[in-house]
């Protein structure tokens, strides 16, 4: 191995927002340490964190940095900016969350911002070593933040549960790596590239790692059948980590999985390793959609269908196209703005943590609570997938991948499995406008962070499913620098 | 905005957004804007039709405005002469329905009018949208409204009726959402260069024939639902039945034939060697959809399910008339379209006034109204006397047209079509009987308040349309005319394609027959002329379009 110098020029400006969030999240602990009473400033800090880190974005325009394993290209910015869309939605909701459970405290948004480090690693890497580094990084965030809610035995189960199934898929994703190591060498994604490109297909260790890697990503990002944890762990966790959970992670993870599976290309086509993720995919479909029916409580019913929108991504991933980059990448804006903003009226809406909101908890809420009524009525119909809101347009582009790409079946599944989505999505409205209320105490408003989460959540749907040429043009830039150096 | 046409079609959104700032409370200044913006929407609808140009088969009015350019998606509107017609319907339609919910809808008034205009504003959309995409979007969006006034203004089961419509027309237009991305993407493959979804681009495109039966199926099972067609009906009873009258109008006046209309657009151009093999399969189904519905409706207790099942009747005669395939019975379909959503628009209104009176709609409770509601027996009866299809009112000339035209390509199913006209008399004429004649049986009946001022102003301008449709249907025709012989021009020419992808291919008859399709007017013969500047000035038909299927006749 040569001794390079391994600090490229440029090297601070590549991981400037890495260190801003870092140096932020120091300065939410210590003011919590020795001014505890500064906690009303704790989320506005938080927002101004995340606004100049989005700015620090664009320092570095790309290139490859730490010696080929940290690559910054307009894709890693693009879904940078989805990791810190959600994470800022997140802080706006979460800090009347907070206030009213009475467990404020700084320790809430540092970990907010870490586990943000932790995803932008993910995206940015191209070394596993430096994935998996990302990922437990963000995984430790998740642990503390799910259990956030200490003195309540739900969020300890939640945060339990999240550990110890997160703890396996660390294990399985480290023995891939390990296989994957063994057998190129390296655990570089360039070098596995490389190697890739002339080993043979039918290695029997490159698949046993492969699908042992799939397992670990599998479980983050809530596949069937590594998805159980989900709903336990949404109904436990607070309500805005929820939200965040159930997109910044996935969208980390699938930008990790584009990856791999493009640096395996020629082997991962060969070996049928797409057509594992086409099993994956159907079954997260099907599963997600199905069960989502018979949920009555509306965040367990929000996580089933998140296993189902990630069944539709995976749709779009295993066709390893450029476009399908794009598609993934904008799906996952796409979500963050619906899933957060659906996960933040409930939030709202609870008196706490314990209140479950049930299906009729919701009832004549459009008429009592018109602006959390239409917003949630909003999120419904762009979760569903229709027209003009901007999950049309992703679930369109995502089909549209699949199509081009010869998989007429999955696109015809994945339609089918919509049309069973669109009932248990069309309830909510129902009980929304179409209900007698049964419960008339007074819904608090919220203050101003959170109807602004919710405003930039609506105005964005309808602005992506409008005019979503600016966020097409973007993608497509993206996409092609993935494909850049294989 | 100097286009009439944008001006109509963003107008109602517009006003819709306008209207949700008015404080909940002020319900007269909501009505008022409504009914204001209506109007204007209409009068705007009106300039159309003096800037629409008599013997241009193409699009005109269009706008075009770049939107998705990755994908080739425009905003491009335009309307020819098979969507003139049903644009003025919408924009008829919507003030009567509003004048109709005056006194009518007794919560959330403002809620309701938003949702009428937003649904206005999504209708005219899909007729003029000349974009796959842009229809599509247009297509979904009038779901949600309409989904809205059934489930929250309805009638006890209206929840059921909602979810039954909405997860009906969702599950056909998701699979044409498929075909059509699939279909763009064949056209891509066809053709290096850019994705189009521009609908003049498609029409130019033939599709591989195991490609076209996929397609076909999949845009129409999406129409054939909205239709509805014989076995797919069954959403239709309930949720008009559930739905408030203004619903009921729209949903039957204009909503229904989005599935006519797209069957004209998309179906016939697009697929049009899938469309003539299938055209018997689709007439059967048309067939049995008018007898079954008139024989259904014929022992319905309730006014408004029989009003429900005549629609079903009617709507198989305008799939009846398209799948005929030929000039005189598409421009009768075309025409049924417009006539059926005039004469069962102002049935559902009208049987919406007496339920208002008496909150009930049983044939049973009434009898005798003549004798208390002269007035509104007078426009009952006109208008059943118009959907039953009385020559001098707008029904015949529809039923006529379709029919004359039928019987050329399908006797058979022409004549068993012919048994419908004469069910929905008597279904009809039953109900006037028992509703309007004999004596007062109920007393609740004696007190009954005539029809008021504002169910006369909505109802008239109905009256006067059937009236004019009935005695001067040229009117109509002539500016329908060279757009249907245009389409039949793009079916025709491309039906007899051998069916691989390729373009411009010399006409050969025999693939046609062996297809198995008996083609309406003898191809050989009727091409030259459908092309020829003749054709562009055959005389329109009036009053029943005898002489055109004397002149069709000769060319065989």
């Amino acid at each position: 191995m040569m001794l390079n110098p391994i600090l490229e020029p440029g090297w601070l400006n590549a991981i400037l927002p890495e260190i801003l969030l870092a140096l932020f999240g120091m300065l939410l602990m210590l003011l919590e340490a020795f001014a505890p009473r500064l906690r009303g400033i704790f989320a506005p800090i938080t927002v101004i964190a995340i606004v100049i880190t989005a700015w620090a974005e664009f320092m570095v325009q790309g290139g490859t940095f730490f010696g080929g394993t940290y690559q910054l290209s307009p894709l890693t910015r693009m879904f940078d900016f989805t990791f810190l869309l959600a994470t800022l939605l997140a802080a706006m909701f979460a800090r009347e969350y907070l206030a009213r459970e009475r467990i404020e405290g700084g320790e809430f948004y540092a970990l907010l911002l870490w586990g943000t480090i932790g995803m932008m690693m993910m995206a940015k890497g191209l070394d596993l070593l430096i994935v998996i580094l990302g990922l437990e990084l963000l995984s430790i965030c998740i642990f503390v933040l799910v259990g956030y809610h200490r003195r309540l035995a739900i969020s300890n189960e939640a945060s339990l549960k999240y550990f110890l199934m997160g703890a396996f898929a660390t294990g399985f994703i480290l023995y891939g790596t390990a296989l994957f190591y063994g057998a190129a060498g390296s655990t570089n994604v360039t070098d596995l590239a490389r190697f890739m490109s002339t080993a043979s297909p039918s290695d029997p260790m490159l698949t046993i790692a492969f699908i042992l890697l799939i397992a670990g990503l599998g479980f983050k990002l809530a596949l069937a059948p590594f998805h159980a944890w989900a709903p336990d762990v949404y109904q436990g966790a607070p309500t805005p980590i929820a939200g965040w959970l159930s997109v910044a992670p996935k969208a980390a993870t699938l930008i990790t999985l584009i990856r791999l599976l493009t640096a395996m290309m020629p082997v991962a086509e060969q070996a049928r390793w797409t057509s594992i993720l086409a099993v994956l995919a159907v079954a997260s479909m099907v599963v997600g959609n199905f069960v989502a029916i018979a949920q009555r409580d509306l965040k367990r019913m929000l996580a089933y269908s998140g296993i189902a929108h990630v069944g539709y991504m995976t749709i779009a991933v295993l066709t390893v196209r450029a476009d399908a980059v794009a598609a993934v990448a904008i799906y996952a804006i796409t979500y963050a703005l619906m899933n957060i903003g659906a996960f933040g009226v409930v939030s709202l809406l609870q008196k706490n943590q314990n209140d479950a909101q049930t299906l009729s908890d919701i009832a004549g809420l459009g008429f009592r609570k018109p602006f959390y009524g239409f917003a949630l009525a909003i999120f419904m119909f762009s979760l569903s997938g229709l027209p003009p809101t901007a999950g049309f347009i992703s679930k369109f582009y995502v089909f549209k991948v699949a199509v081009d790409s010869g998989h007429l079946t999955l696109a015809l599944i994945g339609i089918l499995t919509s049309i069973v989505s669109v009932y248990y999505y069309l309830r909510v409205v129902y009980y929304l406008y179409m209900k007698e209320a049964e419960d008339l105490t007074p819904v608090a408003s919220g203050g101003i962070f959170s109807t602004g989460a919710l405003l930039i959540s609506i105005v964005g749907i309808l602005l992506i499913g409008l005019y979503p040429t600016p966020l097409f043009e973007a993608g497509a830039q993206a996409a092609q620098t993935l494909f850049m150096n294989r | 905005m100097t286009n009439p046409l944008s001006f109509t079609l963003w107008f109602p959104l517009l006003g819709a957004i306008a209207i949700a700032l008015i404080p909940r409370r002020q319900v007269d200044l909501t009505k008022m804007a409504a009914l204001v913006i209506s109007l204007v929407t209409f009068g705007a609808s009106l300039m159309i039709l003096q800037s629409f140009r008599d013997g241009e088969p193409g699009f005109q009015l269009t706008t075009s405005v770049p939107w998705i350019p990755q994908w080739g998606i425009t905003y491009t509107i335009g309307v020819d002469g098979i969507s003139l017609w049903l644009v003025l319907l919408t924009t008829l339609l919507t003030p009567v329905v509003i004048l109709s919910s005056w006194n009518s809808i007794h919560k959330h008034m403002k809620g309701y009018v938003v949702a009428m205009l937003v649904l206005e504003f999504a209708m005219i959309g899909a007729f003029v949208a000349l974009d796959l995409l842009l229809f599509y979007i247009f297509f979904e969006l009038m779901l949600i409204p309409m989904y809205l006034i059934i489930g929250v203004w309805g009638g006890t089961n209206r929840i059921y009726a909602a979810i039954k419509f909405f997860i009906f027309t969702i599950a056909g237009s998701l699979l044409m959402l498929l075909g059509i991305i699939y279909l763009v993407f064949l056209g891509y493959h066809s053709q290096p260069g850019s994705p189009s979804f521009a609908i003049t681009d498609l029409y130019a495109m033939s599709v591989p024939m195991h490609a076209q039966v996929f397609l076909f199926f999949a845009f129409a099972l999406a129409f054939a639902i909205k239709v509805p067609l014989f076995p797919l009906h069954t959403w239709l009873p309930d949720a008009h039945v559930e739905a408030p009258t203004g619903g009921s109008i729209i949903l039957a006046g204009v909503m229904l034939k989005m599935g006519t209309y797209g069957f004209l657009r998309f179906v016939l151009p697009f697929f049009p060697q899938a469309s003539a093999r299938y055209a018997v399969l689709f007439g059967v189904l048309s067939v049995i959809g008018i007898i079954y519905g008139a024989l259904v409706a014929w022992v319905q207790p309730d006014m408004k399910k029989l009003v429900a099942y005549s629609s079903v009747s009617h709507l198989g005669f305008c799939v009846l008339g398209i799948f005929a395939m030929n000039q005189t019975s598409i421009e009768g379909a075309i025409l049924q379209m417009v006539n059926h959503g005039l004469s069962t628009g102002a049935l559902f209104l009208l049987v919406g006034v007496i339920y208002e009176r008496r909150h009930t709609r049983l044939l049973a409770d009434f009898g005798g109204l003549a004798r208390t509601m002269p007035l509104f027996t007078v426009f009952f009866i006109i208008a059943a006397l118009s959907s039953i299809g009385l020559p001098g009112l707008n029904g015949f000339v529809g039923e006529f047209l379709i029919l004359s035209g039928t019987f050329r390509s399908h006797p058979v199913l022409a004549t068993l079509a012919t048994t419908g006209v004469i069910l929905s008399a008597l279904y009809m004429l039953w109900m006037v009987q028992k509703v309007f004649f004999g004596p007062v049986t109920n007393p609740e009946n004696e007190a009954i308040k005539d029809v008021a001022w504002n169910e006369v102003v909505a109802v008239v301008p109905l009256i006067v349309m059937m009236v004019w449709i009935g005695v001067h249907p040229s009117t109509f025709l002539k500016k329908m005319e060279p757009s249907v012989q245009q389409l039949l021009a793009t079916v025709n020419s491309r039906r007899d394609e051998p069916r691989v992808l390729t373009t411009s291919n010399p006409a050969s008859p025999a693939v046609v027959r062996s297809a198995g399709f008996q083609p309406a007017v003898s191809l050989a013969s009727s091409r030259p002329r459908l092309l020829s500047p003749e054709a562009g000035r055959m005389p329109a038909v009036r009053p029943a379009g005898s002489r055109r299927s004397e002149t069709a006749g000769a060319s065989r």
